[in-house]
């Protein structure tokens, strides 16, 4: 909430409401509505003590139409929200409803500009919370700057912001949207139809041409509630579409409907594999099949029954090519005539253009699979070794031999055998029992084998909370350290202003740091030493930028 | 303690390469092939004595080949007629005796060819790796296996086994085999490469008189027993890499990028796949890649 205080005088902003007697927080004040922001002062003062701009807000809550108190809430993206009570007692109604209206409309304008920044920004530290608790030990506690931290973070961020918004998906037509509607009666013999918006924007996207007359008509000539009870009163609309030469304004819009759907009927389907004309509603009738049936085509051998399902059937197939061709076209269509002569839809004026190879291209695609083909590879040279086998020998140094002579193998392998010959297995003299305690005795802890084995419990002496925060020191410094050797070798000046920075962070960490815990491991008399290594990564970091730092001297003497 | 139904197996892979033992066992007399494979046995004894379901292999490394002691082609047909007097479990005396047989054949059969003095330690290895996946095969539908490796090592490590040796133990890891070593004489740094890489216990026994008692201290514990138990802790393994000049094992050195063989010392064509490689500064002769860099 920014306490921002101007005086009234120096208003250069366009005030588009004044609302006289809204409480704020139990005071008595007016609210005003400007083009970029919302504010409220207290009665008789000057300032203004509550200023939100519209793109800080989020959101509005609105009182239900019940309660006695008529109260507006604006929500703010930081989550902290604004309560105004409308307390005129005669106009409160009227006001509250004028100062939503208005900001429902101006709203959406500022909603876009929100940071979404800062969303994405929230969003990846709640996903890693190894990135939160980095974010928290080093911008926290300010060692360093929050631009620092997502320089390297936010790559694609700035410069997808536009492409995110291209990426959205388009919400199609429901092709039940006309059902939607669901005519209620009235009780007095009047039918009630419920239009939202949506709906509306469905009827104008599908059918074009009931968006020209609305402009046509509206507000000119009838209010939109007349437009709308028109339509729905005529024969337009209902099922039983009969185009008589009614002064219906909607008679128009069936003619072209006509139109369309004939024209849609001459285009015939693009994919030259489908045949529809094979297809054909042929029932066995009389004569079952042998019989020549009579075509039935023309308008006067129909009964009325079959005519009217003809309707309307050709009225569904006219209504679905419709909503499949507003679907497909791009969503924000400038409202002219041209981009409506589209050649995929029904009321179109013109055939589109025709692609003579592609049934051939169809039938390609159907033959030919891509993995098949022969692999044009790029050229590579082959490897020439001359002498594998130092592969095969492996790390094994070449050991001083033992020479032994042949006849000293020759004497060896005699007493082996001889030896062997005679072998029964003797176990109740295996062992010796002093031979058996020295074994033992060199197995206990602290013998000669095991040695090694105090030393090892080192992760089992120090506390998990201490082992904890050791690593988050670790990751912290890590980071730190990454930026710092990042910068080498110094080239530019920003590099060189980076480094030496990065040198004072690295500095601050040490001592708001790293300190403070050693302290702590001392305190807790924990002989280990735990911080040693990032002491000593920190010195190689001092040492280097030292060494820059002078050869940056001798250079410049 | 394993668990009902689960089948442990144990195979002892033993080093009787008759040279090293014919020469120490002049040496020292009190410690003889004799007495070691007594231990062997006890050992083998107490494993299968613990569970009913464990299993036990023994495999002999020789320098001319690798023969199964147990078991072997003469469980059937043998008449037993050497049947203890001594109340002995049954299975337990007929291992021992086979056991005995076998190695007393087999060094009788010993020939001098003069080529090779090495035991055939990797082969033997892969035969144990054999038998195990095909005592898996058996129980698999039956019950769980878990099996181990225990190599007893007495002569030196053979350089020429290197790349079979190190096909076994990734093999070995593969399948969840340990590999633990028992050596007598000299470090192996095969060997405790193995035990590191498969997760099993390397030790040098001190006193080679006392091995019965290593065995059943250290390696009689299977896998889940010895996280209860305080062992030996493991050895530092050497895993430096010798450089394909002078085989000397080295900490930094030049690697060719494009056969990946190892050198010493710069050279400007490198010798395994004759690529050359441009010298870049004339003062200052950089390497092409260093092992870890220290900042400075």
């Amino acid at each position: 909430m920014h306490f921002v205080s101007f005086t009234m005088a120096s208003l250069s902003e366009e005030v588009l409401l004044v609302v006289k007697k809204v409480r704020q927080k139990k005071q008595d004040g007016t609210l005003y509505l400007m083009a970029e922001r919302i504010a409220w002062g207290p009665e008789g003062k000057d300032r203004f003590t509550v200023s939100h701009s519209y793109s800080d807000i989020r959101c509005q809550k609105i009182s239900p139409d019940g309660k006695a108190k008529v109260q507006l809430q604006l929500v703010l993206h930081t989550g902290e929200s604004t309560t105004f009570h409308f307390a005129n007692e005669s106009t409160s109604r009227k006001d509250w409803e004028a100062a939503k209206e208005l900001l429902q409309q101006l709203l959406p304008k500022f909603k876009k500009k929100a940071n979404k920044e800062l969303e994405e920004k929230n969003k990846m530290l709640q996903e890693d919370p190894v990135l939160f608790q980095l974010y928290k030990d080093l911008v926290v506690s300010q060692v360093i700057s929050a631009e620092e931290f997502w320089a390297n973070r936010l790559g694609g961020i700035n410069n997808g912001e536009s492409a995110a918004c291209e990426n959205k998906q388009e919400v199609g037509i429901s092709g039940a949207f006309l059902a939607d509607i669901r005519p209620q009666t009235d009780g007095c013999n009047g039918l009630r139809y419920n239009l939202t918006a949506d709906i509306i924007e469905s009827i104008f996207r599908t059918y074009p041409a009931v968006k020209q007359k609305y402009k046509e008509n509206v507000p000119h000539n009838l209010t939109e509630k007349e437009f709308w009870t028109r339509f729905f009163q005529s024969h337009y609309f209902h099922r039983d579409r009969i185009s008589t030469g009614t002064q219906d304004i909607f008679s128009e819009c069936a003619r072209q409907d006509e139109k369309g759907l004939k024209s849609l009927v001459t285009q015939g389907v693009k994919n030259p594999m489908v045949d529809l004309l094979s297809l054909e509603d042929k029932t066995l009738d009389e004569g079952y099949g042998i019989s020549s049936a009579l075509p039935s085509t023309s308008h006067a051998s129909r009964t009325v029954k079959e005519s009217s399902n003809f309707a309307i059937i050709k009225r569904f197939n006219h209504h679905s090519a419709m909503v499949l061709a507003a679907g497909s076209r791009k969503r924000d269509v400038p409202a002219d005539q041209a981009s409506e002569t589209s050649s995929t839809d029904g009321n179109s004026r013109d055939s589109d253009f025709f692609q003579p190879p592609l049934k051939k291209v169809k039938l390609q695609e159907a033959i030919e699979y891509e993995d098949l083909q022969q692999e044009n590879r790029p050229k590579t040279v082959a490897l020439n070794l001359k002498k594998s086998d130092r592969y095969a020998h492996g790390p094994v140094p070449l050991q001083s031999q033992q020479y032994t002579t042949s006849q000293d193998i020759i004497n060896s392998v005699n007493y082996i055998k001889h030896e062997m010959s005679n072998y029964k297995p003797n176990l109740t003299q295996v062992l010796s029992s002093a031979a058996a305690s020295s074994a033992i005795a060199a197995l206990s802890p602290g013998g000669v084998l095991m040695q090694q084995v105090a030393q090892q419990a080192i992760n089992q002496m120090v506390p998990t909370e201490i082992q904890a925060e050791l690593k988050h020191l670790y990751v912290a410094a890590g980071e730190l350290l990454r930026h710092f050797w990042t910068c080498f070798p110094v080239n530019t000046a920003f590099l060189e202003e980076k480094v030496t920075k990065m040198k004072s962070n690295l500095e601050r960490f040490q001592i708001t740091k790293l300190r403070p815990f050693q302290e702590k491991i001392q305190r807790q008399y924990l002989s280990t030493n735990l911080t040693g290594h990032l002491e000593c990564m920190l010195q190689a970091a001092y040492s280097k930028f030292h060494i820059w730092q002078t050869r940056r001297m001798m250079r410049k003497t | 303690m394993a668990s009902e139904g689960e089948i442990s197996l144990l195979v002892v892979v033993v080093d009787v390469n008759p040279i090293w033992w014919g020469q120490h066992a002049q040496s020292e007399p009190e410690f003889t092939l004799s007495k070691c494979l007594d231990a062997v046995m006890v050992m083998g004894n107490a494993h299968m004595a613990m569970t009913r379901t464990n299993q036990l292999a023994v495999i002999a490394a020789h320098c001319q080949d690798s023969h199964f002691l147990y078991p072997s082609k003469r469980l059937k047909g043998n008449d037993d007629t050497s049947s203890s007097r001594d109340g002995k479990y049954e299975l337990l005396s007929v291992t021992n005796n086979l056991i005995a047989e076998e190695i007393r054949d087999i060094m009788s059969k010993t020939e001098l060819t003069g080529n090779s003095t090495d035991t055939l330690l990797a082969g033997s290895l892969a035969k144990a790796l054999c038998c195990i996946l095909l005592k898996t095969v058996v129980f698999l539908l039956a019950q769980e296996i878990k099996s181990r490796i225990l190599v007893i090592k007495a002569a030196d490590d053979c350089a020429l086994q290197y790349m079979n040796f190190m096909n076994v133990i990734f093999a070995a890891q593969k399948q969840n085999i340990l590999i633990d070593a028992c050596v007598l004489d000299s470090d192996s740094g095969l060997l405790q490469q193995a035990c590191d890489i498969t997760g099993g216990l390397y030790l040098k026994i001190p006193q080679k008189v006392a091995l019965a008692q290593y065995l059943l201290w250290v390696f009689l514990p299977d896998s889940e027993q010895r996280s209860l138990l305080v062992l030996p802790p493991p050895a530092h393994v050497d895993y430096r890499a010798a450089c394909f000049c002078h085989r000397t094992l080295i900490e930094i050195g030049y690697v060719c990028s494009v056969c990946l063989s190892i050198f010493c010392n710069f050279s400007p064509i490198c010798t395994t796949c004759e690529t050359a490689f441009k010298i870049q500064l004339p003062q200052m002769v950089k390497p092409k890649k260093k092992k870890p860099k220290l900042p400075a």
